[in-house]
């Protein structure tokens, strides 16, 4: 039974004022999320959705306007709040200046480790994120994969009980994600709570339990990744389907595929397969196959995102 | 606990400072300073001063020559004043901007430290590379002085702690700026313009003459009280030097430091507020 959360926020509120009495934008608007101790979290959210913002509110380099945030219960306005949290920021900037030790030797020391900790543990953690020997090469020289790498090995330098990640693989080739991804396996078993915001579903799908989609500032759904996923979908596969009509099923949030006889596209229900059967003969196309199959947390997130709706909790 | 971030924050400052070329600028310029200085300030020149009061007449040979170096000291230290803190608020104006860049101020403030920590560890970190350039230039200058004239006065040493408190108080406004606007340059307009308009108001005693009416004057005093006292101080210094009387080192430092403690507070709020 899950007693503590690692990160939680009732109501969190973050509305952008222009100035001289201009127009309000709500970035994020009446968010309420619990996060549990040890769990793998992914954030998902189409572009400007207030993802980041929520994850600077949290961190606080974003005042809200309203609601609250909390980190292993305590206010997260309080920076001993932010001891347990590794932080990996999406277009981090880190100081070009210094080398990746001098870099994990900065940021370890912000996060309170004392100088004999930090040089045994420097070496420890580059060699963790594959750059044992880079650790005296200036950063400037670093390629983006490789500064991501650095930037998780920061994260993760003081042991942190809560890891808040912003789109970790980001420029990472994919040997190198599949390895990010075994480092934060590793964590998770050991008791670490990783927070994943990514545009990649396929990386939060693989890795995460639980997942929270916003739309426009909002909480639009919630829950485990295998609830969410559950239950049988359709793939019907059609061809000489016209222009309008495919831009037709785009518009109501379906998830249209190139296939070898055509386009397949996908439904969550049996009705909605019978609509899109129906809508595609209207418009002249040919069905070629129809079978069941699962619902991807791609489809999950396209009819989320697409559709209007109230927030919605899946156990 | 506090040591060690104030410490890292002190650090990081330092390397940026030379990653960027400003702290071998700095002491380039000085070192250009300090050999300007060995070339203008040859020794037979002093000897041959030495030589000529010392013929002319028994009565004050010993306190000429006092005066002249006196009065060198106190126009070289006026100078290394001026040179100094113009050069120190060029070098670091850059130094608060860089740290807010999307990206590096996010991780940052993600640590567990409160925006003020942060805010003043930096400006330690400035205050300190300016410190060893200052030590550097004018304890160098100090040395070749003496060496040349046998003369080891400790008061041009003055010069070091006025310096830095002059630059200390204009990197408050600095640093505001800084924060408010993110604009190395307009950080830098703002210190060397207050810089130049302490210059002016410290001429009250003879512009209030020029001025017709009561409120013109009124507020020529006012904001003479509230500019920090940048051209006073190095009038001061230099009044020191010579053994002048009416010198009056601590208005200047009283008055330019309250303006310093309520921009720096003015900018510690701005700071904790903001959005980044």
């Amino acid at each position: 039974m899950i007693t503590e959360y690692a990160l939680e926020t009732k109501g969190l509120e973050k509305i952008y004022r222009a100035r001289f009495g201009g127009r309000e934008i709500k970035a994020v608007s009446d968010l309420s999320l619990r996060v549990p101790v040890g769990a793998k979290f992914g954030l998902l959210g189409a572009n400007g959705a207030g993802k980041t913002t929520f994850v600077k509110m949290v961190l606080s380099a974003v005042h809200p306007t309203g609601g609250s945030a909390t980190i292993f219960g305590k206010d997260a306005a309080h920076p001993e709040a932010r001891r347990p949290v590794g932080y990996l920021p999406e277009n981090h900037r880190f100081p070009t200046y210094l080398s990746g030790t001098g870099m994990l030797d900065f940021y370890g020391a912000l996060s309170g480790i004392d100088s004999a900790d930090r040089k045994k543990r420097i070496p420890e953690y580059l060699d963790m994120v594959g750059l044992n020997g880079w650790g005296d090469v200036r950063i400037k020289k670093y390629s983006k994969g490789m500064l991501q790498r650095l930037g998780l090995a920061q994260a993760l330098i003081h042991k942190p009980r809560l890891l808040i990640l912003d789109e970790p693989t980001d420029g990472v080739d994919p040997v190198g994600r599949r390895e990010i991804r075994d480092v934060l396996n590793r964590l998770t078993g050991s008791g670490v709570t990783v927070f994943l915001n990514s545009h990649l579903l396929a990386e939060v799908e693989s890795f995460c339990e639980y997942v929270a989609i916003l739309k426009k500032g909002q909480l639009a759904l919630e829950g485990k990744i295998s609830s969410l996923v559950a239950g049988t979908g359709y793939s019907i596969v059609a061809s000489n389907i016209p222009d309008a009509a495919k831009e037709a099923f785009k518009q109501r949030g379906v998830t249209i595929s190139p296939h070898d006889s055509g386009l397949e596209l996908r439904a969550a229900t049996r009705e909605e397969s019978n609509q899109i059967i129906d809508s595609i003969r209207a418009a002249g196309g040919f069905i070629e196959s129809m079978h069941a199959s699962n619902i991807s947390l791609e489809d999950v997130f396209i009819k989320t995102t697409t559709n209007a709706g109230q927030a919605e909790k899946v156990a | 606990m506090n040591v060690r971030v104030y410490g890292a924050l002190i650090r990081d400052t330092f390397q940026e400072a030379m990653a960027r070329w400003l702290f071998w600028g700095l002491f380039a310029l000085s070192s250009l300073l300090v050999l300007i200085f060995l070339f203008v300030l040859r020794i037979d020149l002093v000897q041959g001063a030495i030589s000529v009061t010392g013929v002319s007449g028994s009565a004050r040979p010993v306190y000429n020559i006092q005066h002249f170096v006196n009065v060198s000291y106190s126009w070289v230290s006026t100078t290394l004043y001026i040179w100094g803190t113009f050069v120190a608020v060029f070098a670091s104006s850059g130094l608060i901007p860089s740290v807010l860049e999307p990206g590096r101020i996010a991780l940052l403030l993600s640590k567990p430290l409160s925006r003020t920590t942060l805010l003043l560890g930096r400006y330690a970190g400035n205050i300190l590379v300016v410190l060893l350039n200052h030590v550097y230039l004018i304890g160098s200058i100090w040395i070749i002085i003496g060496i040349k004239t046998g003369i080891w006065d400790p008061r041009f040493l003055l010069s070091i702690p006025v310096a830095l408190f002059a630059f200390a108080v204009l990197l408050c406004v600095v640093v505001l700026i800084g924060v408010m606007y993110e604009s190395a340059a307009l950080s830098t307009m703002a210190a060397i313009a207050l810089m130049l308009i302490s210059t002016i108001l410290a001429q009250r005693s003879f512009v209030v003459r020029l001025l017709d009416s009561e409120w013109s004057r009124d507020l020529w005093q006012t904001l003479y009280w509230i500019v920090p006292k940048i051209f006073d101080l190095g009038n001061a210094l230099r009044q020191i030097i010579l053994f002048e009387k009416d010198a009056d080192l601590m208005t200047p430092i009283l008055t330019s430091a309250a303006f310093g403690l309520i921009i720096m507070l003015r900018a510690i709020y701005v700071f904790r507020r903001k959005d980044f």
